[in-house]
């Protein structure tokens, strides 16, 4: 009993980091209609500052800030490259959004290698119901709850939000009534950014990063979002911490051999039955 | 004109082989190679209109067949010849459910099969594991054990292969089925092209190319690993067909030249003495990214296309300027 509340919480906090990594695709998708393939490189690139600023003697809370705001800018300039060109295609923009993960890569290697960082999270062990684990889950559980309640509320109680939100349900109508939609797309590419950004800078101290670990990123952040249609943030939190618990559950009880092909038939079932209850999709106007 | 410049490229890669040195032999065999996979990268995304990031793992499928069952005894050449079936046959199994997804769902399922084909060959015992697979035999053609020059012809022939069945199909009446439905699928399936059939078949055909040129690459090699197709690599021969030109027949091609090319010198560049130790990494790394977001983003149809393009206008030009020659 006590080993399944461990795995519970522990799949939480990891699932909390593909919550995070899927909302910022959801966030950037909504408003552009494009899915950024480079949304794991911004998870990489905050942890990778992290753990140098870290090194480099700043404070707890300046160096994970400093992470997240390097997420947001790198989500911005992968914006200005997908989408800044007038007439690109959503499809286009995926193999741009592509192109620049791989950037991505070059990047990383040159500033910090390729071998694996992390960096030390909330040491000591927390004890919950007779079950132990690392405290720095609970931490990233408490970090993420806050943010989905101040994505919630900035979606639909600020004007800038509820602009993102015009873009997303119908672009045309935005632009009738004076919304600036490429300007809102770089916005929502920034967000996409910090929040991926955010999910790498939570979950180093308990996972170790290196510069291809985008690819996992991005495909359980997708299987997270995916169960929403890509729409619907709060969805994707679920899709997320249902991932990350199945992982772990599966890690836990099936002595740690299958949890990735767990996770990604559990993604590939969900887009089939998905894609059979509503047919093809329907074809973009091109 | 075209088929004298087909003649010529052909007799040049032919008279090629024994004359490259030796380290670039190697690069010349794996262009081969690649080109064959991203023969079928193209027709996939230029005449069905979807974008696979798992081709990679059919790349390692036809190889890991191929290198299985000559580890196990089966002559080589058999076992060459069994390595399209079975990854055509894995193509069929995958695609029957996957090819109902459209866009950004199938690259992310391709991708997605690629990590769990990986993730089992690096914990299958009877695959070599992560080690890898060792001691696979030479490839034996007619009695005779295939020295290096031998894998350039073995992949020359393969390459040839491929293009012609890209050929085939692409003039077929399937071919300008599949090209309608690109285009608009709901139109082209109230014409009667049966989309979902044609879908799967070209699906299955480039995984049967990316297989066979596993084969070869099993053989050449002589050592798999699951390391050796990562997803980098699937991205490679998306990259390789954006470029030369998706839907075209030079296009893959061109586009792996280009592309092999250009990180093999800068390759050679970032190995100098004095340059860092990930330079070579980096810089491969950057080339793959820019190439592809310039391409995309400013030649949205591929080199090939781009090229006979600006030929054709500069023949225009000339027939303006010289409205005698071309009669009224």
């Amino acid at each position: 009993m006590s080993d399944l509340i461990g795995y519970l919480l522990t799949g939480l906090g990891i699932g909390a980091g593909f919550a995070l990594v899927g909302s910022g695709l959801v966030a950037i998708y909504r408003v552009t209609r494009v899915v950024n393939f480079a949304q794991g490189g911004f998870a990489v690139l905050a942890a990778m500052l992290t753990s140098s600023l870290l090194g480099a003697g700043l404070p707890h809370g300046v160096a994970e800030l400093g992470g997240v705001a390097l997420g947001a800018l790198a989500g911005l300039i992968v914006g200005v490259v997908a989408i800044g060109r007038p007439g690109t295609s959503p499809g286009t923009s995926l193999i741009v959004t592509l192109g620049m993960g791989v950037l991505a890569y070059a990047i990383e290697v040159l500033i910090w290698g390729d071998q694996p960082r992390s960096y030390p999270g909330v040491t000591g062990v927390a004890e919950v119901a007779g079950a132990r684990f690392p405290a720095h889950y609970l931490l990233i559980l408490a970090v993420t709850a806050p943010v989905f309640l101040l994505m919630a509320w900035f979606f639909t109680r600020t004007d800038l939000g509820k602009a993102l939100s015009a873009c997303a349900s119908n672009r045309y109508a935005a632009q009738v009534v004076g919304i600036d939609i490429r300007r809102m797309g770089l916005l929502a590419f920034a967000i996409g950014g910090a929040l991926g950004g955010l999910a790498g800078v939570l979950t180093t101290p308990v996972q170790q990063v290196t510069f291809d670990s985008d690819v996992t990123l991005i495909v359980n952040g997708f299987a997270a979002a995916v169960l929403g249609g890509l729409t619907r943030p709060v969805v994707a939190l679920a899709g997320g911490l249902l991932l990350g618990v199945t992982q772990t559950l599966a890690a836990g009880y099936g002595g740690g051999a299958y949890q990735v092909e767990v996770a990604l038939v559990l993604m590939l079932t969900v887009m089939i039955v998905q894609a059979a209850r509503t047919g093809p999709v329907p074809e973009t106007a091109r | 004109m075209t088929r004298w410049a087909l003649l010529a490229a052909g007799v040049a890669t032919l008279a090629l082989p024994p004359i490259l040195p030796e380290r670039y032999l190697a690069t010349f065999v794996l262009l081969l190679l690649a080109a064959t996979v991203t023969v079928g990268v193209s027709l996939l995304m230029g005449y069905a209109g979807q974008v696979s990031l798992g081709q990679a793992s059919f790349y390692a499928i036809g190889a890991y067949a191929a290198g299985l069952l000559s580890v196990h005894g089966v002559p080589s050449l058999i076992a060459l010849a069994v390595a399209p079936v079975v990854a055509a046959v894995a193509a069929v199994l995958l695609g029957a459910p996957l090819l109902r997804l459209r866009g950004h769902h199938l690259a992310f399922a391709t991708l997605a099969v690629q990590l769990i084909l990986l993730s089992v060959l690096a914990q299958a015992d009877w695959a070599g594991g992560a080690i890898g697979l060792q001691g696979i035999p030479r490839l034996t053609v007619l009695g005779v054990e295939l020295r290096d020059v031998g894998y350039a012809y073995a992949a020359w022939v393969v390459l040839a292969v491929a293009l012609l069945i890209s050929r085939n199909v692409i003039e077929s009446r399937a071919g300008r089925g599949l090209r309608a439905a690109a285009t608009s699928e709901t139109a082209a399936a109230a014409s009667g092209v049966a989309i979902g059939r044609y879908r799967l078949a070209v699906f299955t055909l480039s995984a049967a190319m990316a297989g066979l040129a596993g084969g070869v690459y099993a053989f050449y090699l002589g050592y798999l690993s699951p390391g050796s197709f990562p997803v980098l690599l699937s991205i490679e021969f998306v990259v390789m067909a954006v470029v030369g030109g998706l839907g075209t027949i030079a296009g893959p091609v061109v586009g792996a030249a280009v592309i092999t090319v250009l990180v093999q010198v800068l390759n050679t560049l970032g190995t100098q003495p004095g340059m860092p130790d990930y330079a070579p990494s980096v810089l491969s790394y950057a080339v793959y990214a820019l190439v592809l977001i310039v391409c995309v983003l400013y030649l949205p149809r591929g080199l090939v296309p781009a090229l006979d393009r600006l030929r054709a206008t500069r023949i225009t030009v000339a027939e303006r300027a010289d409205p005698a020659r071309t009669g009224p």
